[in-house]
């Protein structure tokens, strides 16, 4: 594959205008190629859109809490820009020393920390991309406050390099915290887990994250971050943030709380332990390569069911409790096609009968294009396909990818009906 | 569409009465004349006929029957839209939801709630009570407007900047789409596969649909607040000690601020015992645990005083909250003695612009000798400048319009939008052209064109009609857009 990268927004404008009163290549956005599902099928025709060079900071006004950036700057190199003004985006993503700020809004990214902070949609306010016609067009602005026009932001979030190639965008900040705290606490079952979630509900704390984690995750995390702690029955993991007098009354309110819901063990992981945990936790959606990695969304009151079964077929599961989104890292012991496709499908089913899906985060190129990469179909599907028929109508944009939704011809193809309750 | 006495016209509003019964279409001219405008009255215009759906189901056969007809409809809520999104344009159908106005469910564990859109907003925080949790959105109008007003609109208030708005709320929708079908986004969970298709009908000013149930997300109540009144000389002094408060890393759940003309109002009205030659009086609340609170509010008052504020009220307990907010939600009730009538713009600009934009805002009151008091969500930069007139004298009219044009450009220029929460509905229309490019427009057009390709549904609404000859922006004629077409 072709690989082209802009040196400008205008550079990018103009050849995807050439292209599309040319050769229609199909287009593959990238940034740091970490979370990329390119797939295979049709090859050295297609054109890889490498967006890095584009990352320059456009404004930073930090009283106004907002900044404006190229959507190809590295995550880190963004934080890192933030921190001096004691801000930050409050979101984990994966590699961020790779990732572009493009790439994680198109996959909509995120991390332990969406418990407490939210996600992409409640941070981008203004963004500018280039569609499949070579025209920059924007949306939103650079207040925080705006409803002049479609939500264009919101649209993009999560469209996967399907509709537009995101060049340049605007995002609401938050202070950074002065510290932050993880718990580890074990319990024997997940029953027990369930039972101490309800709890947390009301909790007068107010932790940031919320994680479960079955014990094949737990051994994984704790050995990427090299912690020596318990790591054979699900874990539950709490984190707080604020000034070290918030952080500390907010240890000792959870510590009260849990006591009664069969804790095994409650431990605050140490100081200097703390921040390779968080970047474990981030990490873990990316850290394994085979065989396949998938994200479910389900109601949250059924997320211990899942992640309980999960464990039953060797899944290692992270789950963001609170919003009921699972991480599954399915075993090698599931090593061809058809086994993939036949645990994925009993996962989906039990994640559509609790109002949800199952989508695959990262698989082996080739079995792209076979597996339902974005799950069972959704009511909203058809509105989606005529977006994409009205903005990209030659099907520029990741081809491939749009494969589960819709083809460019009207046909069902080999999606999954849902099985949605 | 043709008046309403025609063959037909009748067939059409047998039709309608065969869906919702008889009792439910109103279309004697007297009782069409309360439909004719929303909270924007310089614009007028009487729907042919409102209807009163209480299903789904019928709203959908309604759009059906309007489509059949090739006649334009429009849902309304409340009626408490500030930038005409209610009006008819066009005439034709109004599809009024205050009869659907039912919670659906409410679930605690998933934190969500299923409501229906003729729900007021504030009764769903008020059946929440006591469970922990509240709907987050907070428009001023809550006690008024409605949850499907507040999806069209993607409604704000006075705690966005800490909580965000509407659309950061919104987990699903069920949406009779332009041609009658009826389509289920999103849902109760997170993170649905597929385009953000929720987030986009958010605030589409009902120009992609009419949304028949929305699920929204539940937010935890905060543990603990701390509510503070600053009084200072000047506006100015005011602005840096809210940028000094976002500088120290304090994101304060609420900062409202307003200027000398709305105090003085409020003093004759209520009596709060402001000083009448206050520049400007800063609300500010902050939540979260009571541990955080309290330092915050203490680096809070400490900031107003190196700012020169002349004092800085506490509030100790709720009811003394209660109090201090008190002149924040009497300040529109307030105005009434300043004129007998007003406009209350919706303008944004970067917070640290507000200096600038409130000095813009006095020279244009100057200027075109129209008097204009400030009541703001200023931690956002949102502006609400009140122009006060009577709108029984037309050159005062022209002068309004002309004083919020030029206010809004201004807050274009500045980097800003022109409108934070109100919508563009019909009034902003021709701004559209200079927030926005061709390009961008052609986009939103094409959006539009998806769902809506006949413009029966909410037509004259948010976009240009006409790409335009060139983008300068042109100077209305009459108030607003020509509402009869």
């Amino acid at each position: 594959m072709e690989t082209f990268t802009p040196a400008t927004q205008t550079e990018l404008a103009r050849f995807i205008a050439g292209n599309a009163g040319g050769p229609r290549r199909g287009l593959y956005p990238a940034g740091g190629r970490t979370a990329l599902t390119v797939g295979s099928a049709g090859g050295a025709v297609n054109t890889l859109i490498d967006t890095t060079t584009l990352n320059r900071v456009v404004d930073y006004p930090a009283r106004d809490m907002t900044v404006t950036v190229e959507a190809g700057i590295r995550i880190d190199d963004l934080q890192a820009i933030l921190k001096e003004q004691g801000q930050r985006l409050p979101i984990d993503i994966a590699q961020s020393s790779r990732a572009t700020l493009g790439g994680a809004i198109a996959t909509n990214t995120s991390g332990p920390r969406r418990a407490g902070y939210g996600t992409f949609r409640d941070y981008v306010i203004g963004i500018s991309a280039i569609d499949a016609a070579g025209r920059l067009f924007k949306g939103g602005g650079r207040v925080v406050k705006n409803v002049a026009g479609y939500d264009i932001c919101k649209l993009l979030v999560g469209s996967q390099g399907t509709l537009a190639v995101i060049s340049q965008v605007t995002l609401k900040l938050r202070p950074l915290p002065e510290t932050s705290a993880l718990l580890w606490l074990t319990f024997d079952t997940f029953g027990e887990v369930e039972n101490a979630l309800e709890r947390l509900l009301v909790s007068d704390a107010r932790p940031v994250a919320v994680e479960v984690l079955n014990a094949a995750c737990a051994r994984l995390i704790s050995t990427q971050s090299r912690l020596e702690l318990p790591a054979e029955s699900p874990v539950l993991l709490l984190g707080v943030e604020g000034s070290p007098h918030e952080v500390d009354w907010q240890i000792e309110k959870l510590r009260r709380e849990m006591v009664p819901y069969g804790v095994q063990l409650f431990e605050k992981v140490a100081a200097t332990q703390t921040a390779g945990l968080w970047d474990a936790l981030t990490e873990f959606p990316t850290s394994a390569d085979e065989p396949a990695t998938f994200q479910a969304n389900l109601r949250p009151s059924r997320a211990m069911e899942f992640a309980q079964r999960a464990t039953e077929l060797g899944v290692a599961v992270q789950v963001h409790a609170t919003t009921g989104i699972v991480i599954g890292q399915c075993p090698e012991s599931v090593a061809t096609i058809e086994q993939t496709t036949e645990l994925l499908a009993e996962l989906r089913q039990l994640a559509c009968s609790a109002s949800g899906n199952l989508s695959i985060l990262h698989c082996d190129a080739e079995w792209q294009a076979v597996l339902p990469m974005w799950g069972a179909a959704e009511p909203g599907w058809p509105l989606m396909a005529q977006i994409k028929r009205k903005l990209d109508p030659h099907w520029v944009f990741n081809p491939v990818r749009f494969g589960d939704v819709s083809s460019p011809v009207e046909s069902s193809g080999s999606r999954i009906e849902s099985q949605k309750d | 569409m043709t008046a309403a006495s025609t063959p037909t016209a009748r067939v059409l509003l047998d039709r309608l009465a065969a869906i919702v019964g008889p009792e439910a279409v109103l279309n004697d001219p007297a009782e069409l004349l309360v439909y004719e405008c929303d909270g924007y009255v310089v614009e007028k215009k009487c729907p042919d006929v409102v209807v009163f759906p209480i299903s789904t189901e019928q709203v959908a056969a309604i759009v059906k029957v309007c489509n059949e007809f090739d006649v334009p409809f429009v849902p309304r809520g409340a009626g408490t839209s500030l930038a005409g999104g209610c009006l008819p344009i066009g005439g034709g159908v109004m599809i009024a939801l205050t009869q659907m106005k039912q919670i659906l469910e409410i679930n605690l564990r998933d934190r969500y709630a299923v409501v229906e859109p003729g729900l007021v907003n504030v009764h769903l925080t008020q059946q929440l009570k006591g469970t922990g949790y509240h709907y987050a959105p907070d428009p001023s109008s809550q006690g008024a407007c409605t949850i499907g007003g507040n999806f069209a609109t993607n409604s704000g208030g006075p705690h966005t900047l800490k909580y965000g708005v509407t659309v950061n709320h919104i987990l699903g929708v069920e949406v009779v789409m332009p041609d009658g079908s009826v389509v289920t986004l999103g849902g109760p969970t997170e993170d649905v596969p597929g385009y953000d298709l929720t987030g986009l009908f958010v605030g589409s000013e009902g120009t992609l649909g009419i949304c028949t149930k929305v699920t929204v997300r539940l937010t935890r109540d905060p543990a603990a607040f701390r509510t503070m009144l600053g009084v200072f000389e000047t506006i100015d002094d005011a602005t840096q000690t809210i940028s000094n408060i976002i500088g120290a890393g304090i994101v304060p759940a609420a900062l409202e601020l307003m200027d000398q003309g709305i105090v003085s109002a409020l003093e004759q009205a209520f009596h709060f015992g402001f000083p009448l030659d206050a520049g400007a009086v800063l609300l500010i609340e902050v939540d979260g645990l009571e541990v955080a609170v309290e330092e915050e509010a203490q680096k809070i008052i400490s900031i107003c005083h190196t700012t020169g504020a002349r004092e800085v009220r506490q509030a100790n307990t709720p009811k003394e909250r209660q109090l201090l907010w008190k002149c924040r939600k009497q300040a529109f009730g307030a105005i009434g003695r300043l004129s007998p009538s007003y406009c209350t713009q919706d303008g944004v600009v970067p917070r640290t612009k507000l200096p600038e934009i409130l000095r813009f805002i006095t020279a244009c009151s100057l200027k075109h000798d129209i008097r204009i008091v400030n009541v703001f969500h200023a931690g956002d930069g949102n502006i609400h400048p009140i122009l006060l007139f009577d709108e029984r004298d037309a050159d005062q009219v022209r002068r309004v319009l002309e004083a919020s044009d030029e206010i809004l450009t201004k807050c274009i220029d500045l980097g800003g939008s022109v409108t934070g929460e109100h919508g563009i509905g019909v009034e902003k229309i021709s701004f559209m052209n200079k927030l926005f490019t061709a390009d961008d427009l052609a986009v939103m057009q094409q959006i539009h064109d998806c769902f809506n390709p006949t413009s029966r549904c909410s037509p004259g609404k948010m976009l240009p009609t006409s790409a335009g000859c060139g983008n300068e922006h042109v100077p209305r004629a009459t108030p607003g857009r020509r509402a009869a077409m």
